[in-house]
């Protein structure tokens, strides 16, 4: 980089923890990572974490990192059971919340023989037999009990929900009505108060609220009652109503007003239906009658007349199979299905080049690694297969012959070459007559040499090969069977 | 109606005008996941990013980093005697990157999402 001044670090890195000491492992804090300066205010430390019984003797203290520690702190580490060492281990304390677990001393009730269970009867009420409407909250078995005894963890009497139920379903009837179901004729009763029935409901309401607002203190009640109070109208709530009132109260003008006013009054058609019904005297007690009888005004059931409606009715299917073709000649509904699109996705070219998985997509390929030192020609002459892809094994320790390294070969054969078409041409013309020491000579020493170099290129070879071996066996180890043996 | 008398006013925005977005700033916020597993990490990337969208800010797509494998070759054998087999053992870490333009309360939220276990999260914070 070039030799400007490093530019100040305007980040903060918060690495994601669960919270020490927590059950929950969703229970997470944001932890600070990096050591910059900048701090953004949403990610500050969380209160919880931080120790403020510590923070007077660490603003005091102030990070001992030389010295002893103060012994009124040595001393509670020690309490605590922790080592001695210098280091402020108070530091990693923290207050118990009150979620989490306390530690309350087991007090066991005596034990009780195996035909006998305890019920926590604490806030079972008397009944007092005076006045029905008076409340005895006074009255609960603690103090009307003769004799008490400590309890933990023991089941309750009464059920807190089932307890607050009944004593709703008492104050709404008035408390302690003697027929807890309904009248008889309620239906009657409710259609006879319809006009009634907001004054009442407001009296019961009243009721209600006084009567629960002591029950709600000994039972944790959801406040449902209390809940609609009116909140403070604000200027907002106005303009909504106009807004409402605006756009749709031309439309449930009409409906509204009738729902308002208490009486839904139905339509007429549904009335005389009604009566229709009501004219057709469907009374229990006579004998029973098919609507079909009153239809042909029959009083009496008799099957007289049966064996000639049977034989209209093969009649009356065709006429009633023919009018129903006529019908549904004329109505050809058109019915038009709109198929829902699929919510097209709105990717950035960002993320459209980053949606395939590294488990699927391997963007480097492996191929055959290629050999600029091939001695081999690629296609022979003659040959009609290209075995160019093919790594071919040979020898005993399989190896890639024509990929390995080959030092001087080349170089060497091509001396050979030379030296020993000579001599033969030599020999040749000289068969017959006598060599001259010199030319003996020069044969043997040509032959040694020739040795030597063979023997040479043999521990070439054969070092080459040991060489290759040690390494294909690397490799084999992390890719190979281990059923192929290489050394 | 009285009422219909009073004009009707369009709501009124809330903050001032021209600050920076909405009421509150706006930074530059980095999520780096990096987990063990592919499903669990996908999975909450995925969470992430929808919740992100759901409350309509900025999202840079989960940007997958080349994947990690540690490898650590062995021999098997506590001695040196017997076939050379050899034991190969291969850690694969995997990373995603997920950018946002978004205030620190919004991140802080969308984070509170339930998280896979082994997944580990690194929210980085910085100015616009």
């Amino acid at each position: 980089m070039g030799g400007g001044a490093r530019k100040s670090r305007k980040f903060a890195t918060f690495r994601l923890f669960p919270r020490a000491g927590a059950a929950d492992p969703n229970d997470r804090v944001f932890v600070r990572v990096d050591n910059n300066d900048y701090t953004v205010p949403g990610f500050g430390d969380d209160d919880a974490a931080f120790d403020p019984s510590l923070s007077s003797t660490d603003d005091a203290a102030d990070h001992f990192s030389s010295g002893p520690l103060p012994d009124h702190l040595r001393r509670e580490i020690l309490e605590l059971g922790l080592p001695d060492d210098g280091y402020n281990y108070l530091h990693h304390l923290r207050e118990l919340r009150p979620s989490a677990a306390s530690f309350v001393p087991n007090q066991d009730a005596p034990p009780l023989p195996l035909d006998v269970k305890a019920y926590d009867a604490s806030k079972v009420r008397i009944a007092s037999g005076k006045v029905e409407d008076e409340l005895d909250e006074g009255r609960t078995m603690c103090k009307v009990a003769a004799k008490t005894a400590p309890l933990s963890r023991i089941e309750r009497a009464v059920d807190p929900d089932i307890a607050r139920l009944l004593d709703e379903s008492d104050a709404s009837h008035g408390g302690g009505s003697e027929d807890e179901g309904l009248e008889e004729d309620f239906v009657i009763m409710a259609n006879r108060t319809e006009g009634e029935e907001e004054e009442d409901d407001e009296e019961e309401e009243v009721v209600d609220d006084v009567f629960l607002s002591d029950v709600e203190e000994e039972e944790e009640l959801e406040d449902d009652e209390g809940e609609p109070k009116p909140r403070v109208r604000r200027l907002l709530d106005e303009q909504f109503d106009l807004l409402a009132l605006e756009e749709y109260g031309d439309t449930d003008d009409d409906d509204d007003r009738g729902v308002r006013d208490g009486e839904c009054e139905l339509p007429t058609e549904v009335i005389d239906e009604l009566k229709l019904f009501h004219s057709q005297n469907v009374s229990v007690t006579e004998e029973y009658r098919t609507p079909a009888d009153f239809v042909h005004g029959k009083l009496d059931s008799s099957t007289t007349e049966d064996v000639d409606e049977s034989a209209n009715v093969l009649k009356k299917c065709a006429e009633y199979a023919e009018k129903y073709l006529n019908e549904t000649a004329e109505e050809e509904e058109v019915v038009l299905v709109s198929e829902s699109s699929d919510e097209s996705e709105m990717w950035d070219c960002e993320t459209i080049v980053s949606t395939y998985s590294n488990l699927d997509n391997h963007p480097g390929k492996i191929q055959t690694p290629g050999n600029h030192k091939k001695r081999l020609p690629k296609v022979f002459p003659g040959e009609t297969a290209t075995t160019k892809d093919i790594i071919k094994l040979q020898g005993k320790e399989k190896l890639p012959v024509e990929y390995l390294p080959q030092r001087k070969r080349n170089g060497v054969k091509e001396k050979k070459t030379k030296p020993t078409e000579a001599p033969t041409d030599e020999n040749f013309n000289k068969g017959a007559q006598k060599e001259t020491k010199e030319e003996k000579k020069a044969r043997k020493a040509a032959v040694k040499e020739e040795k030597r170099e063979a023997r040479k290129t043999k521990k070439e070879l054969k070092g080459l090969y040991k060489f290759e071996t040690q390494k294909a066996q690397k490799v084999a180890a992390v890719t190979g069977p281990a059923s192929i043996r290489l050394m | 109606m009285a009422a219909a008398d009073v004009a009707y006013a369009p709501p009124m925005k809330s903050g001032k005008m021209g600050f920076e977005g909405t009421q509150e700033v706006q930074h530059r916020i980095r999520i780096t996941l990096s987990s063990k597993s592919v499903k669990n990490l996908e999975k909450v990337c995925g969470d992430l990013v929808k919740g992100a969208k759901e409350k309509k800010l900025r999202v840079k797509g989960p940007v997958r980093i080349p994947t990690k494998v540690l490898h650590i070759t062995t021999r098997k054998s506590p001695c040196g005697e017997g076939t050379n087999t050899w034991d190969r053992f291969e850690m694969r870490v995997h990373k995603r990157v997920i950018d946002l333009v978004s205030s620190a309360d919004v991140v802080k939220q969308i984070t509170s999402i339930t998280i896979e276990p082994g997944v580990e999260v690194e929210v980085t914070i910085s100015d616009q």
